[in-house]
């Protein structure tokens, strides 16, 4: 054979290896079994497709030199490096039985040599605790096995002379082919793993990702459906509320507890921490407040008490600021304990004044036994007394700046003239604003008492 | 022990704070001074860590002492009444001298 056709022979074989490798690794149970589900289906279907190939590799032997080079153990081999001993044996023993039945003074060397290729390839991927061996480890492995192959025509093919003539002209062309398929294919196979790898620690990131998305929509749903749905009407008052929880959720919440006839309790808090553990201490606090200023006891006795029920509760270092006042429309007085909140400001629509509604009172949860001092304020029909969280006043924007205390006053004092409700919703656009294009990081909670009814 | 806190101690940077104050418990310090010159910010979340450190040292017989605190910091402790449960101090040194003398 010239030395052209037999390059362009070659490479004919090569690629018929190759698109078959491709083929074959690309199929479902193929990447089943690489996952290690070796199921009677799998394995036998990995039996009849690499018996199959390994039968292909008999007839389709290139003749080189004048001796026929094979790759008829490739198949049983890969078959047994990917899907154990039984896929390997399987497979030899098909390629095997083909190879025997053609006869000839090699056949039963060159059939049993290929039915052990198939089971040592099985032998391998155990040792390898049930894992493909690698690139280079396979082929390694072909060497071996090929090696082996020659090894048994010459120890049982007779006569001796002709077996030794036989191998001295096949053993490296068969060597040298089998180990290049096996490259081929064990190349295909760890590239085919890797992707697998790749594949399913980017399902485990995307896991993560919406197992954290599903946290901040319960959450945020908890803390909204603990919010009040609707504002209490107070005879010659106009009240109005808003909280805009940020993406994680800070456990932000205002109330309305009806404390007894005609007086109301207006409560504004901040649950220290974000997410879940945030909203499910605000339900706890929140719950512990209705609780204990239920029979209007007093601002302070009932700030005292859940204090008392809060910090037994609170895991270390769990807090929470709450204002708490309750509003008598009768004596248009709000008696009022600060536990630790923003002090929230009130303006004299007279003298257009500010004052910041503060009684020193340390925030809820922190020290067992804290005393809860108690002020009042009288409120003007004139006067306007804004409550809010922190999430208002340490909004950042663009520039260093937070929107801070006195932004809040001056919108205050510029929109006096609106309803408590249009006053919420212009500060928070503001605060919003403020923001532009930064993610909101805390929850912005806002509530509004004018002296004025809402007529 | 003193440590130096810097910048914005806000929710990431207050859970850095955490494991650093941890880590210290675990080596066996027990009276730590915070000196909180160069923290510009403080966050709920920052004001938590500081309160679960305190906790934590107090429940061991040791104490956490903070110094030169800015006034916006200092006025957030004054909101949330935590003036009332942190021993403050104008510098480190009158801080750690107080524990010297067994304050």
């Amino acid at each position: 054979m010239a030395a052209e056709t037999l390059l362009l022979t070659l490479i004919d074989k090569i690629c018929v290896i190759m698109v078959a490798a491709y083929l074959i690794t690309r199929t479902r149970r193929f990447s089943e079994v690489l996952d290690g589900r070796l199921t009677r289906e799998n394995q036998g279907a990995l039996i009849l497709v690499f018996g199959g190939f390994s039968i292909f590799g008999t007839v389709s032997g290139v003749e080189i030199f004048g001796v026929i080079a094979n790759v008829r153990d490739l198949g049983p081999m890969i078959g047994g490096l990917v899907g154990g001993p039984v896929v390997g044996l399987g497979a030899g023993l098909i390629g095997g039985v083909h190879r025997y039945l053609l006869g000839g003074f090699t056949g039963p060397a060159c059939s049993l040599a290929t039915v052990l290729a198939g089971f040592l390839g099985g032998a391998v991927y155990l040792l390898n605790r049930r894992r493909f061996v690698g690139v280079g480890g396979a082929v390694v492995f072909s060497v071996f096995a090929v090696s082996l192959h020659m090894l048994l025509v010459l120890l049982i093919s007779q006569p001796y002379d002709e077996a030794v003539m036989v191998v001295r002209e096949t053993a490296v062309p068969m060597i040298a082919s089998n180990a290049f398929g096996m490259l081929v294919f064990a190349f295909m196979i760890s590239n085919l793993i890797k992707e697998r790898k790749t594949a399913s620690e980017r399902d485990e990131y995307l896991d993560e990702l919406e197992k954290k998305r599903m946290e901040l929509l319960i959450a945020r749903e908890i803390q909204e459906s603990f919010l009040p749905e609707t504002v209490p009407e107070v005879l010659g008052f106009d009240l109005a509320a808003k909280s805009i929880p940020a993406k994680e959720v800070g456990g932000d919440f205002y109330d309305f507890i009806p404390v007894s006839e005609g007086k109301i309790g207006l409560v504004i808090a901040d649950v220290s921490g974000k997410s879940v553990p945030a909203a499910l201490f605000m339900v706890l606090a929140r719950a512990i407040l209705r609780a204990t200023a239920t029979g209007d006891p007093g601002p302070s006795e009932a700030a005292r008490r859940a204090n008392d029920l809060i910090a037994a509760d609170a895991k270390s270092g769990m807090f929470v600021t709450l204002f708490y006042g309750i509003l008598d429309p009768g004596s248009r007085t709000l008696r009022y304990v600060n536990a630790g909140h923003n002090p929230p400001a009130v303006l004299d629509g007279e003298t257009g004044e500010i004052a910041l509604l503060r009684t020193g009172g340390i925030a809820m949860g922190v020290m067992e036994g804290a005393d809860m001092e108690e002020r009042e304020v009288v409120l003007g029909e004139e006067d306007t007394v804004l409550f809010y969280t922190d999430g208002v006043i340490e909004a950042t924007g663009g520039g260093p700046d937070q929107f801070g205390i006195e932004r809040l006053v001056s919108l205050i004092r510029e929109n006096d003239h609106l309803p408590a409700a249009d006053l919420v919703e212009k500060i928070a656009a503001e605060v919003v604003a403020f923001g532009g294009d930064r993610p909101q990081f805390d929850d912005i909670t806002l509530m509004a008492l004018k002296g004025r009814g809402a007529g | 022990m003193i440590v130096l806190p810097a910048g914005r101690l806000d929710a990431p940077s207050s859970e850095e704070l955490k494991a650093d104050m941890e880590g210290l418990i675990g080596e066996g310090w027990r009276k730590i001074v915070a000196n909180m010159e160069e923290v510009d910010y403080i966050s709920s979340s920052g004001l938590r860590v500081m309160l679960s450190t305190l906790k934590k040292l107090r429940s061991l017989g040791g104490d956490l002492k903070l110094a030169s605190l800015r006034p916006y910091v200092r006025e957030t402790f004054e909101i949330a009444g935590f003036t009332q449960l942190f021993k403050i101090y104008d510098g480190e040194e009158e801080a750690a001298g107080d524990f010297r003398r067994g304050g």
